[in-house]
């Protein structure tokens, strides 16, 4: 516990890095859906987090038992429209920002290539320690999703989004997204 | 710098249906992907996400390869004075280069680089400024450019043309190109004239040259239509992108061969390995001649040349000794050949010469360069070797500066050497060329006057000026420096920076006083007191070459704030227009000239709007390889400017040279030269001969005194024992550097103003080999320090009287090299993707430049310097914040698929 506690990101980071986090949950209110406020498990131990989210759905995804390493598990989100195949997935004990679980190695991300739209399915990959999606078949974008989805390589103009996911006992849920999906012009479209 | 933080964002606007839109094309690397600019007044509405309410005629969501606005995309500028949205997307109707609208993560983020206060931006350069009692601050235009050219003229007067000294870009349009070169080497015509990125004037590919390979002959499309293509020190993915999705990753899809000489794999290579039928030759840095000579005698014994095509255009003896008409030894060819050490007297000649040098014995060679002698044999064999039915394989192959800035002479000697044999030079999909580098946006309004070089090699020669050297010896008195750092810039940069705080901040003639003539005064007697005074055009303030050293700055406009032209690596010339106002009081380089030249009496330069400059230009590009002279009379034709007819042109633009038929009135492109499938009579058919079409052999024959290549030998001795010494000693490794994709080379925009980019490379880094790593306790994400007290520095200006004099070991024995010690800070990636005792560092991060640890000796035939070798030793001095944290950085490999 102390060694992990001692190479963890430093308080100041790890704040910052939640801070966007939360800044984003509350930017998100522009068109009107319903409002809501909800309790956003951020890691274990941690205080619980308000924020108002006051547009993305809050979508089950998963259970976390029933995740199994390196196993990504495929969801629609925000909506069934074009363009938001999404996944979830257990990154065998690879810790992430924004990543949930006693691990915080589960995190969920838009499986579209935000270069060109480019399906990266089937793509998610264990090297080593790392855990990157791509290539991507049509430019050869590849992303780290240990670090909320940044580019590691590759053409892409942001990182690919990523879908913050917020634990309930066993049920993982889909509460809002970082980044804009491919294609889209804003994530929360009128289907 | 004043980066924010990237927040990621989840909406971005659309161009309304009515949404004005120009042309224009990516200002980053050589391949200028070609993009629109739609704009539309801030007050009005947006488009709308149906088919009917936006520009591009699209219903979002849009599906994948179609058109969409990226949040990075889109900015607000000032068009006409009044404020405006513009997004900046790659041309979807694109047919060339970037072809249905492709695009890199540089390009296609370019609209982050507009000018906006509420921007990273923000800190543009808006007035002209003085350095007073240490602080720059405002001027007027007139009292900066009066200032300028009063102190130009009183150093040319009073201490010589050469004492003024013009440090500037070699590509940003040609327009500002023709406007500074015909100042400083017409006008003033001063031999202390050098680009960004060499110390001297000269060719970046000496044995291209020699051969009578142009630089950028081929087509994109060849490098797809090769069947063997060999790749030299660099990956086109992460380089110059468009070229490998567009042109070479399609062919590798379809069977094409890749053959890669590189130190490190990165994503392009590890695809092209993927698809099973690639050879990555990972030799040791400057290590290339010796595996590229072994190749070429593989192929030679095995009788693998192309033998039918050598006979017909490659010189044989005779040829080879013939001139130009120039008399003897005058030219740049003959000139270097003076000591018999390149001329062959044909390729029988060539393989004779080869067969007796011991380093091309494939098993020496793969010892030097640290590779397994099979690939040796296996590269030959793909390049050369007849298939089944008797017919060749189509073999073509490019260079980058991984390549030729190891071992400048040496290895484009070899290459060109390589290519002869294997008859590639002049047919589609059999080429040889560079994939390029920066864009190709120089024209010179006039010649380097290189007779008044003090520098002169054993020889008839005098050799361009190494103008660093010339400015470590305190002869530059007054440094004209326009869009460059110039210190990080060169090798061994720690020394350079040294220097100018000698001449320039602690000479005791300081401006203490806003007037004008105390201005003039004080520095007059700086120059005069053997120190020199610094103006520096720019669009940001660069440290330190303008916030440290600058005594004037004149702020520049650049990129969409001014009509300009320039091509690309294939000669593909276009108009990138202007779409909104530069910012403050900025003005173009062009503008900035003609108001010293003017001041200083000089004719020629009343030109009213960049138009005019180009017009102007034109002549000069004659019988070059993007000559765009007969694109104006077409455009006078038909009564355009010859702006306006590019502008007609859009995105495709035209290939160079151009050729306009007088009798059907159509403006022809070329695409390639060297076309060796073309003949005069084609030509003339054509209607590409009359007039004022200028007609020279570089379109049907090459480059050299017969248009025949000459297959030069290409001597590993020269470079050898700079080699031997530098190899890594005791705990030293090797130490090169080079490019990343998501900087590339132009940091002052992507990672000084782009917060994602910020976020994924915010400071220097450095890769290094796990087994390197582990020896030393390193791990990625841990700050390191580089350091070493073997950066070998040739110390002044020297005539060479015998034949080795500029040998690396005589200069040693004889006192001309001195070693200066280095250091510089990075972040370590351990990676298996860089070769085993090899580090590699970005080439250009300012604030902790890696050039200093790299030797700064330049190559002794060509003058540029070797900016890929250095050596260092390593050592873990902490950790960095990266290392345990989510947000910035990656230590993920590059080369995963």
């Amino acid at each position: 516990m102390s060694d992990t506690k001692k190479k963890d990101e430093t308080a100041a980071d790890h704040g910052r890095c939640m801070l966007n986090r939360r800044q984003f949950l509350m930017y998100s209110g522009t068109t009107a859906v319903a409002a809501s406020t909800i309790s956003i498990s951020l890691f274990p131990g941690e205080a619980q987090a308000k924020a108002r989210v006051v547009t993305y759905p809050r979508m089950k995804v998963a259970r976390l038992s029933e995740l199994k390493d390196n196993q990504p598990v495929d969801f629609n989100y925000p909506d069934d429209g074009p363009n938001s195949q999404c996944f979830v997935v257990k990154m065998d004990g690879a810790k992430a920002g924004g990543g949930v679980g006693s691990q915080r190695d589960v995190v969920a991300f838009s499986y579209l290539c935000t270069h060109q739209g480019g399906p990266m399915n089937g793509k998610y990959q264990a090297v080593g320690e790392h855990r990157v999606l791509g290539q991507c078949p049509l430019h050869l974008s590849t992303y780290d999703l240990t670090r909320h989805g940044i580019i590691v390589s590759g053409q892409a103009y942001q990182s690919i989004p990523q879908v913050l996911l917020e634990v309930d006992g066993d049920d993982i849920y889909a509460v809002g997204i970082m980044g804009l999906l491919f294609g889209r012009n804003e994530n929360l479209m009128d289907a | 710098m004043s980066i924010l933080d990237y927040v990621p964002e989840d909406k971005t606007p659309l161009p309304p249906k009515n949404a004005e839109v120009l042309t224009t094309c990516c200002d980053y690397c050589i391949v200028a992907c070609g993009y629109k600019v739609y704009r539309w007044p801030a007050s009005a509405k947006d488009g709308g996400p149906k088919a009917s309410q936006n520009a591009f005629g699209v219903d979002f969501p849009a599906g994948p390869m179609q058109a969409w606005v990226a949040p990075t995309q889109h900015n607000v500028v000032m068009h006409n004075g009044k404020p405006h949205k513009v997004v900046i997307v790659p041309d979807k109707n694109s047919k060339v280069v970037n072809i249905g609208g492709d695009s890199s993560i540089r390009g296609g983020t370019i609209a982050e680089k507009c000018y906006n206060p509420k921007k990273p931006t923000r800190d543009r350069l808006m007035s002209p400024m003085i350095r007073i009692n240490g602080t720059l601050q405002p001027v007027s235009w007139d009292t900066a450019l009066d200032v300028a050219a009063e102190l130009i003229r009183h150093t040319v007067k009073e201490h010589g043309a050469n004492a003024y000294g013009m440090k500037t870009f070699s590509y940003q349009f040609v327009e500002n190109t023709y406007a500074l070169s015909k100042f400083s080497k017409g006008d003033i015509n001063t031999a202390n004239f050098t680009f960004h990125d060499t110390p001297a004037d000269v060719t970046s590919t000496p044995g291209f040259r020699d051969a009578g390979f142009d630089n950028f002959g081929p087509s994109y499309r060849d490098w797809g239509d090769a069947e063997v293509l060999m790749i030299c020190g660099t990956d086109p993915y992460e380089t110059k992108t468009m070229i490998f999705n567009q042109f070479i990753k399609p062919a590798i899809d379809q069977g094409q061969k890749t053959i890669w000489l590189n130190v490190r794999e990165t994503a392009g290579l590890a695809y092209a390995k993927s698809r099973g039928n690639a050879l990555f030759i990972q030799v040791d840095p400057g290590t290339d001649v010796p595996v590229l000579g072994a190749i070429a005698r593989v192929i030679l014994e095995n009788g693998w040349e192309d033998s039918d095509w050598i006979k017909k255009w490659v010189n044989n003896k005779w040829e080879s000794s013939s001139g130009f008409g120039q008399g003897t030894r005058n030219t740049p060819w003959q000139w270097r050949t003076t000591w018999g050490k390149f001329q062959t007297k044909g390729v029988d000649d060539y393989k004779k010469w080869n067969l007796a040098q011991k380093e091309y014995d494939p098993k020496e060679a793969a010892r030097i360069a640290n590779i397994p002698v099979e690939q040796i044999y296996q590269a030959a064999e793909w390049m050369a070797k007849p298939k089944a039915d008797g017919s060749r394989p189509k073999t073509s192959l490019a260079i980058e500066k991984g390549f030729y800035w190891s071992n400048n002479t040496g290895n484009t000697n070899a290459v060109s050497s390589l290519a002869t044999i294997c008859g590639a030079g002049g047919r589609p999909g059999q080429v040889v060329g560079r994939f390029g580098g920066h864009q190709r946006g120089g024209t010179g309004g006039a010649g380097l006057p290189r007779n008044k070089s003090p520098q002169k090699r054993p020889g008839r020669r005098r050799q361009a000026m190494d103008c660093d050297r010339y400015f470590y010896s305190g002869l530059t008195r007054f440094a004209h420096v326009v869009g460059t750092t110039w210190i990080q810039a060169m090798c061994g940069a720690q020394g350079l920076n040294n220097k100018f705080e000698e001449l320039v901040t602690n000479n005791p003639n300081q401006v203490r006083s806003s007037n004008k003539q105390a201005i003039i005064d004080t520095l007059k007697k700086r120059m005069d007191s053997g120190g020199t005074v610094v103006l520096n055009q720019d669009i940001y303030l660069r440290d330190p070459i303008g916030s440290k050293f600058a005594d004037i700055v004149l702020p520049a406009a650049t990129w969409g704030e001014e009509d300009f032209v320039r091509a690309n690596g294939e000669r593909r010339i276009r108009l990138y227009s202007k779409f909104y106002d530069a910012p403050g009081d900025a003005k173009p380089d062009w503008w900035i000239v003609s108001q010293i030249a003017q001041r200083m009496g000089f004719d020629g330069y009343d030109w009213k709007n960049s138009n005019e400059v180009c017009e102007e230009s034109s002549r000069f590009s004659r019988g070059n390889r993007k000559a765009y002279h007969m694109i104006k009379v077409a455009a006078h034709k038909e009564g355009k400017t010859l702006h306006e007819k590019l502008r007609e042109m859009g995105t495709e633009g035209i290939q160079g040279p151009t050729f306009y038929n007088y009798k059907t009135g159509e403006l022809m492109g070329s695409v390639r030269l060297h076309d060796t499938e073309m003949t005069p009579e084609m030509m003339e058919a054509q209607g590409r001969t009359q007039g004022a079409n200028m007609v020279n052999k570089k379109m049907t024959h090459f480059n050299s005194q017969t248009g025949k290549v000459n297959i030069q030998k290409h001597p590993w001795s020269l470079f050898s024992d700079y080699w031997e010494w530098m190899s890594p000693k005791k705990d030293e490794l090797w130490h090169t550097n080079g490019r990343i994709n998501e900087i590339w080379q132009s940091g002052f925009d992507d990672v000084d103003r782009r917060a994602y980019i910020a976020q994924r490379w915010p400071e220097n880094w450095t890769e290094i080999h796990p087994d390197d790593a582990a020896a030393r306790g390193i791990e990625s994400g841990d700050k390191i320090l580089l350091y070493t007290d073997r950066v070998p520095v040739f110390r002044q200006t020297i005539k060479g009287v015998h034949g080795s004099d500029f040998n690396f070991a005589e200069l040693l024995k004889n006192g001309w090299i001195e070693l200066n010690k280095a250091a510089v800070e990075a972040v370590a990636i351990v990676t298996p993707h860089v070769k085993k005792g090899t580090m590699y560092s970005y080439f250009l991060n300012t604030s902790q430049p890696s050039n200093v640890l790299q030797g700064r000796v330049p190559d002794q035939i060509s003058g540029n310097y070797n900016f890929k070798m250095g050596v260092s030793r390593v050592k873990k001095i902490g950790e960095s914040k990266y290392k345990h944290e989510f947000t910035h950085m990656s230590f993920a490999p590059r080369n995963v698929v």
